[in-house]
Formats: structure tokens, sequence, C-alpha cells
């Protein structure tokens, strides 16, 4: 397969449709077709409800599809790996382990023996800035401790992919920057395909090479649009409100037609 | 458990040594302040007890006063009475409650993890829990006579319905994703997803169930050495009656309400130290 040559993750048709308790079907990802390169930063941005946590879900092999199907590295993803670890927005930490054995938790899985396991996770607490937390429980750290966490744990497995599911929706806005900052650096440092959720437009653009904008549901690629902007990115910048203006009229124009708007006019 | 090292951890045998240490450590520290409610009752019953004793002068055999029934206790406690008594019940309640635990613990876990199989067992476990393990004493006498396995049977029934329902409430209660955040982290088999997360996410609830049915228990195994038995708390108690000893049944009860509230005491400390909190 030529065409894969370099592609992280293939989506060819990939589509979602639950049923409703009552048996009424509800389309939740219409197909969608979309190649993200190995290393590459892609944000997905759209309307709430329009599939985008589902297409995110079904590529961590947690959710099957309905139909079509989606590679990593050329295998067809039946369920979860651990070569696509995840974020998710509520941490999602195992609350009986500590800071340590959480980060540890993937490895311990993997295989990797002990000694080296607790290593590793030294080495990834420190990425995140935690290392004086290792032996803590996770109910003592804030969310924006929990989820730097969560980043090591994802980054722990040494994955190729990570897919993040707004991981920051649930922060505060300063601790927000503070580990939008610390994962773009991480990233640059580690290179990882990066599949990253997110409700915002600022942020897609400050960490993104790619952006892809989603319609309201039945989700559908709208548009994508590459972000040819060097690192760290200035948000007073004209290209970075160019873009932001740009990204935000797409989003209006799907927000008006889902809520109907558009029929009074 | 003010300062707990961070940066010098110790390895894992000297951590649990040292957590043991605080076990007792606190237990003896905490003991008085938690002890006072149960003395300042115990004490207006005594009260009470002796001013009904001078009042009504009953008859001893009916109702001695708490000076003669403590006498009683030290002289059963003296010749060893006491002791077999209580290690004849107890013996008899871990046993039904571990295998409850044993085979509750598992089943709660599937029943709650799965819809289709909780369909198939929930039936059976509404049917047969609005029966009083009390109702089964008869049934376990014809069936296995008076011997212990009829009275661990009743125990068993009494406390083996908590253990699954708390389990299956306690699965019920796990946040989804972590369920998904250990299958990406590579719980890829049930057993292992059982293992490293939903056992231990259900933990808090499982050790309330091991609780409340161990209570539980404790009554249903005086009820079943009430009627058949040779040994016992129970078998103490209603021995004291036929014998027109009221000061043993007495002392039987009071027992029966001590070891109670310390067994219970005992849960409430291991799951404050043992199982995580949100």
């Amino acid at each position: 397969m030529l065409e894969s040559i370099g592609k992280a993750l293939r989506i060819r048709g990939l589509s979602k449709t639950y049923f409703t308790r009552s048996g009424e079907a509800v389309e939740a990802l219409c197909p969608v077709n979309m190649d993200i390169r190995a290393g590459e930063f892609v944000a997905v941005v759209g309307p709430s409800g329009c599939g985008k946590s589902t297409l995110l879900q079904i590529l961590a092999g947690i959710t099957e599809p309905s139909a079509g199907e989606a590679y990593a590295d050329d295998t067809r993803i039946h369920g979860p790996s651990i070569d696509r670890s995840m974020v998710f927005q509520n941490y999602a930490l195992f609350p009986w382990l500590s800071v340590r054995r959480n980060v540890e938790f993937g490895l311990e899985h993997k295989g990797v023996p002990k000694a080296e396991r607790r290593e590793i996770a030294e080495r990834y607490l420190k990425m995140v800035g935690l290392s004086a937390f290792a032996d803590k429980q996770t109910n003592e750290l804030s969310g924006g401790m929990k989820q730097r966490v969560a980043i090591a744990r994802a980054f722990a497995v040494d994955p190729s992919v990570i897919l993040m599911d707004e991981p920051f929706g649930a922060l505060d806005a300063l601790s927000r920057r503070l580990l939008q900052r610390e994962l773009l650096r991480i990233w640059q440092e580690h290179r990882k395909t990066v599949l990253f959720i997110t409700h915002s437009v600022v942020e897609a653009i400050y960490l993104a090479d790619r952006i892809v904008v989603m319609t309201a549901r039945p989700g559908r690629i709208r548009s994508e649009i590459e972000v040819d902007l060097e690192h760290p990115r200035d948000n007073t910048s004209p290209q970075f409100a160019e873009l932001e203006r740009d990204i935000y009229a797409q989003l209006d124009e799907e927000l008006t037609r889902s809520f109907g708007l558009d029929q009074d006019a | 458990m003010s300062s707990k090292p961070s940066s010098s951890t110790p390895p894992p045998s000297v951590a649990m040594g040292r957590r043991a240490a605080g076990v007792s450590g606190a237990v003896l520290r905490g003991g008085g302040k938690r002890l006072l409610p149960f003395v300042y009752a115990a004490v207006t019953i005594a009260v009470i007890w002796e001013l009904v004793v001078v009042i009504t002068k009953p008859d001893a055999a009916i109702l001695p006063s708490p000076w003669q029934s403590a006498q009683t206790f030290a002289h059963l406690v003296a010749n060893g009475e006491l002791a077999r008594d209580v290690y004849a019940s107890l013996r008899r309640v871990l046993s039904a409650w571990a295998g409850a635990a044993v085979i509750g613990i598992p089943l709660g876990l599937v029943m709650g993890y799965s819809h289709r199989f909780e369909k198939i067992a929930d039936p059976f476990i509404e049917l047969l829990r609005p029966i009083s393990p009390l109702a089964w004493i008869p049934l376990a006498i014809l069936w296995f006579g008076i011997g212990e396995i009829g009275k661990v049977f009743v125990v068993f029934i009494g406390t083996f319905f908590p253990i699954v329902l708390t389990t299956v409430a306690g699965v019920k209660s796990i946040d989804p994703t972590l369920i998904n955040a250990g299958r990406v982290y590579g719980c890829t088999s049930g057993i292992s997803l059982f293992r490293k997360v939903i056992l231990p996410a259900s933990l808090p609830s499982i050790v309330v169930g091991l609780r409340i049915s161990f209570g539980m228990g404790w009554a249903a195994i005086i009820a079943a050495e009430l009627v058949a038995a040779q040994s016992g708390l129970g078998f103490l108690i209603a021995n004291g009656m036929e014998i027109l000893r009221a000061d043993e049944v007495l002392v039987g009860m009071v027992v029966i309400g001590v070891l109670g509230v310390m067994f219970d005491s005992v849960f409430r400390y291991a799951h404050r130290r043992l199982v995580w909190t949100e």
C-alpha cells in the first residue's frame, strides 16, 4: 500500500450510528476520511455533538465503528492497543494508585521489568515537573497536576499515536495556558503523532500543524487548515488572528445551521 | 499520619511494617475517644438495671443484679466456657462470611459488569433475598442436622446477599472512562481488567458490604445457635434460659453486643486506612 507510507493513522469511510433506547438511529459521525502523518499534530474542532469524541474513541479502539475502517501504521484498528495511548478530559487517573503507579500502569502491561518501569516513570514525571509528587495519591493533586500525570502516563508507554480528548477542557484558564505550553514542549521533544480534540479555536491554532473543522451533527469534515506559523505562536499576530477569524466563521455557520436559525433569514 | 516522606521512599516491605505499626498505634490513641459514648451508654444501662433490681426485688433466676452478673462473667471467663463459646460462634461466622465473600464478590463483579449476566442472575437474588436467614434455620436442621454445617449455612445465607448487592452497586458506580483508560493502557483481557481496574475501583463498596454482612452474620449465628447447638454464645443464652440462669443469659447478651461493636469498629478502621478516596 503505497499511499500509506509515512501515515500514522489512515481513516477510510469511518461512520458511527447510535441507537437510542426507543430504537431510533442517531447518526453521530458521517463517513470520514482522513490521513495523519507520523509525528504530525492534528487538532479537531467542531460544534458539540459533532462526533469528534466518537472519532477519537474509535481510533482508540474502545468504540466500534458502524462502517468504514481505520488503520494505525497499516494495521487495522480493532480494539485498544497500548501503541495508541489516550488522555481523557476528566483525567481518568486510577485513584487507588499513587502518581508513580499511575504512570507505570501501562508499562506494567507492556511487560517492562519493575526497575525499568520505575526509571521510566521518574523520567516522565520529571518531564511534566511532578517528580516531587511521585508518591502522592491522585486526590492530593489539583486538576492541572492530574492532567500532567495523565500526559506523563500517555507518553511513558512510548506509543506511536497519542489521542487527546479535550484534555484541557476542565481546567482554569491559567492552568490551561501552562499545559498548552508544556504539551508543545514535550511534543517537540518526542515528536509523537497527536490527535487533539478541542472546543477552543485558539488552542487549536496555538498547538496544531493542521486543524480539521467538523460540521454540526452528523459530523463530517468541513475543511482542513494547515497552520504554517513558527512555534511559539503569538496569538496577537495578524496571521494568527486571521486563522482564528476564518475558523470561527466556519463554526458560526455550522452552529447557525444546526440550530436552524438560517431558515428565518 | 501528618508528615509523609515524599522524596526518600522506603522499600515496600519497610513501608508495610511502618503502616502496620501505625495501625495498632492509632487504634490505641483514637480508641479512648471513640470508646467514650459506649462507656456512657453501658453505665446508664447498668444504673437503670440496678435501680430496677433494687426497687422490684426480682428472683435472681429471672433478673440478677449487674454485680451478680459481673461475677458470673468472671466465673465464665475463669472456667473457659465463655472463651469456648465465643470461639465457636466466631469460627462459624468467619467461615460462612469468608465463603460468602469468596463466592459473592466475583459473582457481584461479573453481575455489575455484564448486563446479560445480571439479567440471568438478578431474579434469583431478588427472589431469595427477602427470605430472612432465620427462616432457613428449620430447613438447615432438616438437611444438615444440628452439626456445624447447618449453622454455617444459615450465616452464609445472611452474609451472601449484602456482599453481592454492594459489589454490584460498586461496579455500577465506576466511572466508565476509568474502564476505558484501563483498556487503553493494556488491560486487554477481561481478567486483567477485573483485577487491575474493576476490583480496585469497586473496593470501597465491597468493604462496606463485608462490614454490613459481618454484622448480619453475627446476628444470624446467635439465632441459629439458639435453636440447635451445643456451643456458642447463642447456646450460652438459650441454655441459661432452660436452666433458669438469667445471669448467664445476660452475660451472653452483653458479650454479643460488645463483640459486635468491636468487629464493626475494626471494619471501620480498615475501611478508613485501606480504601482509597476520590
